[in-house]
């Protein structure tokens, strides 16, 4: 009977390594990639606004995600469908500290870039948990000029997260008070945007802000406006031209942007209203976070210490087992969290993709539709003018 | 003065433009293809889902299994003495997913005694309820974490941390999940189930370094659980969120 038994295990054993010969399944300590943290950072804001022509409007577009090429567990897409999230309402609060500094013009977060706007801010999450925050973050201007391209860090303690975040029925998340645990992120970017601004003269500004409107223009109407500008030796878009100030066409490219940027404002306060309705779960779901990774550290510490020794007994192998059990109903229960926390924010969510009277899709098609939608009208516009005039 | 007029033209007919453009969007109706679509990358298995509990009477009680693999082992040995090398008992090699990073000593692998207790302590459970979608399958036991496996033919990590790592996989039509526990202890279970549906056999193999394997064979009779009352899904904030089943309670989570 034993040799049965021993047979039959070894041919699940022959079966199993069948199974495992495909792939090799060598799994790597977790390494430490050294984070190069902005620190503390006070941010610089403006006493009093600049004048018009230097005041350049920014648009902070929806962030990415950045591919990582690392061993799936299952259930991991949970994470994944967080990331997701973050990605739509991250841009904001970068968008809350420009406005807060008080050196730009109109802030908005946006869904793509948009030729209308001076300047475009483009983030990428790295990484993104209760503990740590890393962006990718790039910024170009409508010239094509690159103001920035760098990667920012912070992270948290557990004391960033006030008692308020672990709200209950009697502890209402106190919205106005809270202040993100990664704001130094957002201030240091502000900053550094801030410092490159500096850098340019009033006159680069004003013609930068000639260069946007004559962008826009070419987006509506390429036959009317493509010899307007042109890319130089670096690569930079500059004016070949400026249309007179009382061109009718260059009304109704201005009349198009009016409309357009009363778009994108109401898409800007979706973003808002999105941010608003989901941050309280938000901010839970990141302290909720910090306090599992605390808790795997702790649990990969105690297993390192730990010293089976020559002990094989069964208090010794229920132990083993015992706590690998624990490991694993606690990673499930996070898992079953951060499902919850999905599931929450699905609403919010729906409500943003259905928000514009008319469109359809997501809020980027939507955008894109729009969009469409104003080329056709300027087409429309110009051809029945033309029409008139040649009348 | 033309130019005023041509601008107030074009403006009101921007305007109507504008208006038949926005009833027309507005008058779209929303259509979405909402039918699942098959994948027929995925293998097809049989279906393991239900309640499920255990038939005693088909199940190995530990203690007899242990005794009889004892005196298995005895009469083998005791044939080996009798004349060496006849039949010797090949020795089990671990399995191994390659470096998993879990503490190991030079110690001796555990007793067969041990191994036995070990294999009843996380098999004590009377009920298990299984769910299946094309895709996966979940295996719910009480007092333990959900075993989790992918329907795909590759063997996939489904757990890992300082303490065990945990694979599964598709050996044809049993499902097989290996717990791999430091210091080369290794949990095995298989999951079987008759072609009627109707019984389903779970093999808890147990082993340590190179000792001998301890096996032993549960068999679970397929019973009608009474259906929940409450439809539920979870949130972060407010916990569990529940209505009576069938009730939609997508409306209940807006109100969140």
């Amino acid at each position: 009977m034993l040799v049965r038994t021993a047979i039959g295990t070894r041919w699940i054993s022959v079966a199993m390594l069948l199974l495992l010969s495909g792939c090799a399944q060598t799994i790597p300590e977790p390494v430490e990639r050294p984070l190069d943290l902005v620190g503390d950072v006070p941010l610089v804001r403006a006493t009093q606004i600049s004048t018009q022509d230097s005041l350049l409007e920014v648009g902070v577009q929806i962030f990415g995600t950045e591919f990582k090429e690392e061993e799936y567990e299952i259930g991991d897409w949970v994470f994944d469908e967080i990331i997701q999230k973050e990605t739509q309402f991250l841009p904001h609060l970068l968008k809350n500290t420009l406005v807060d500094s008080n050196h730009w013009g109109a802030v908005r977060v946006i869904p793509e870039s948009d030729p209308s706007l001076d300047l475009i801010v483009q983030g990428e999450i790295i990484q993104s948990d209760g503990q740590t925050l890393e962006l990718r973050i790039r910024a170009v201007d409508s010239s094509g000029r690159e103001w920035l391209d760098r990667v920012y860090a912070d992270q948290s303690v557990q004391e960033e997260y006030p008692e308020s975040t672990r709200f209950t029925l009697d502890n209402t998340f106190d919205a106005a008070n809270f202040v993100d645990p990664f704001q130094d992120i957002y201030d240091r970017i502000a900053n550094d945007l801030l410092a490159v601004r500096g850098s340019l003269g009033e006159q680069e500004l004003a013609e930068l802000n000639l260069v946007t409107d004559m962008l826009y223009a070419r987006d509506l109407s390429p036959e009317s406006f493509d010899d307007v500008l042109k890319r130089d030796d670096e690569g930079r878009l500059v004016l070949q031209g400026i249309p007179a100030r009382d061109d009718p066409m260059m009304a109704r490219v201005a009349d198009m942007k009016y409309r357009h940027h009363l778009f994108i404002d109401t898409v800007d306060e979706y973003y808002q209203t999105l941010y608003d309705d989901i941050q309280p779960a938000y901010v839970l779901w990141r302290r909720y976070s910090i306090d599992q990774l605390a808790e795997v550290e702790s649990s990969r510490r105690e297993a390192n210490q730990s010293d089976y020794g020559n002990s094989s007994g069964f208090l010794s192998l229920s132990q083993r087992y015992d706590r690998f059990k624990w490991s694993k109903i606690f990673e499930r229960e996070f898992s079953d969290l951060a499902a919850g926390f999905n599931n929450e924010l699905a609403p919010a969510f729906l409500e943003l993709n259905s928000q514009v009277h008319g469109l359809t899709g997501t809020m980027e098609q939507q955008y894109r539709e729009w969009r469409g939608i104003l080329r056709r009208l300027f087409e429309l516009e110009s051809g029945e003018i033309g029409a008139d005039a040649s009348e | 003065m033309a130019h005023i007029t041509e601008n107030r033209t074009a403006s009101r007919r921007t305007r109507y433009l504008a208006g038949a453009i926005s009833l027309l969007l507005s008058a779209a109706a929303f259509t979405q293809d909402s039918l699942p679509q098959l994948d027929f990358d995925l293998p097809l298995r049989l279906d393991f889902s239900g309640s499920w509990e255990k038939d005693f009477r088909r199940s190995d009680n530990w203690e007899d299994e242990l005794t009889r693999t004892l005196r298995v082992r005895q009469e083998a040995s005791a044939r080996q003495q009798s004349s060496p090398g006849s039949s010797r008992i090949p020795s089990v090699p671990p399995i191994s997913v390659g470096n998993v990073n879990l503490p190991r000593s030079r110690g001796r692998g555990a007793s067969i005694v041990d191994l036995a207790r070990l294999a009843e302590y996380i098999s004590r459970q009377n009920t298990i309820e299984i769910t299946q979608t094309r895709d996966e399958i979940r295996i719910n036991r009480s007092g333990e974490a959900d075993l989790v496996c992918g329907v795909e033919y590759e063997l996939q990590r489904t757990f890992s941390s300082a303490h065990g790592v945990e694979v599964c996989g598709w050996d044809g039509q049993q499902l097989i999940f290996q717990i791999m526990l430091p210091d080369d202890l290794t949990i095995m279970h298989r999951f079987t189930v008759s072609s009627n549906q109707q019984v389903l056999n779970l093999l808890t193999t147990v082993y340590s370094k190179n000792s001998e394997p301890f096996n032993l064979r549960l068999a679970f009779n397929k019973y009608e659980a009474p259906r929940d009352e409450f439809n539920c899904i979870q949130t972060l904030s407010r916990g569990q969120v529940c209505n009576q089943s069938g009730a939609d309670l997508s409306t209940q989570l807006e109100d969140l």
